[in-house]
């Protein structure tokens, strides 16, 4: 049986059951799923109100990308079974998921968990995504630090 | 050759425009690409420092060549995910 990797950008909201239902086999027993989404309002570093984010990508590198996130996943955790890795772009308000990344496999205590917080944290370094936020603070781009190197 | 460059986000804004076209010798490298685009687009020297640039959806380093026909891209470091994540 092959296992399932779901990968894509969207316009669309995200659908986390269908997404599931994707990734889900009959071995399946279990699944970690991480979404983030746009806050409204932040309390710490800098409080402020934010009236919408606008997210931007470079699509067909962004999914070859994703591609490569789930296969470093897999090469980590062969335990893994399906992933879907999602992200929503254009004008997202708050309150509102922008990202998906679910990890399934047999059991939940053989790194699932870890499999998924992998996938967040290096789609946030090598995923050629952006955002712009627009809020009380006014309007600017958020850029990231991460400086990928030679074979990412 | 002729190039086809991609700008995405701050460097899009800075640009003023999504793409370009520019003219480079045969062989050029990243590091010389981007001084050729900072020299056609003032605007953009700044972010220069800290660009990522791909070609043909992988990234490049400043020491690889601009091959014929490829697809270019600059942009700022990433920042997809949410606010949180």
């Amino acid at each position: 049986m092959s296992f399932p990797t779901v990968f894509f950008i969207t316009e669309e909201e995200i659908n986390l059951n269908d997404l599931l239902a994707q990734i889900t086999l009959p071995t399946t027993g279990a699944a970690a799923i991480f979404t983030g989404m746009v806050r409204g309002l932040t309390k710490i570093n800098d409080p402020h109100e934010t009236a919408y984010l606008e997210y931007e990508a470079y699509v067909p590198m962004a999914e070859a990308k994703m591609r490569q996130v789930a296969e470093e996943i897999r090469e980590h955790w062969p335990v893994v079974e399906g992933i879907a890795i999602v992200q929503r772009v254009g004008r997202l308000y708050p309150q509102t998921p922008t990202v998906l990344i679910a990890c399934t496999a047999a059991h939940r205590d053989n790194g699932v968990f870890d499999a998924a917080r992998y996938g967040i944290d290096r789609l946030k370094e090598i995923v050629p995504i952006w955002k712009k936020e627009v809020g009380s603070n006014g309007e600017f781009w958020v850029e990231g630090e991460y400086i990928p190197r030679p074979g990412e | 050759m002729r190039v086809k460059l991609l700008f995405f986000a701050t460097l899009r804004d800075r640009a003023g425009t999504k793409s370009a076209e520019i003219e480079i010798p045969d062989s050029t490298s990243v590091q010389r690409l981007k001084d050729l685009v900072a020299r056609d687009y003032p605007g953009l020297k700044a972010s220069m420092e800290t660009v990522l640039v791909s070609i043909n959806h992988e990234y490049a380093f400043d020491d690889a060549k601009v091959p014929a026909n490829a697809e270019i891209a600059l942009f700022p470091p990433v920042s997809g995910g949410s606010r949180e994540s």
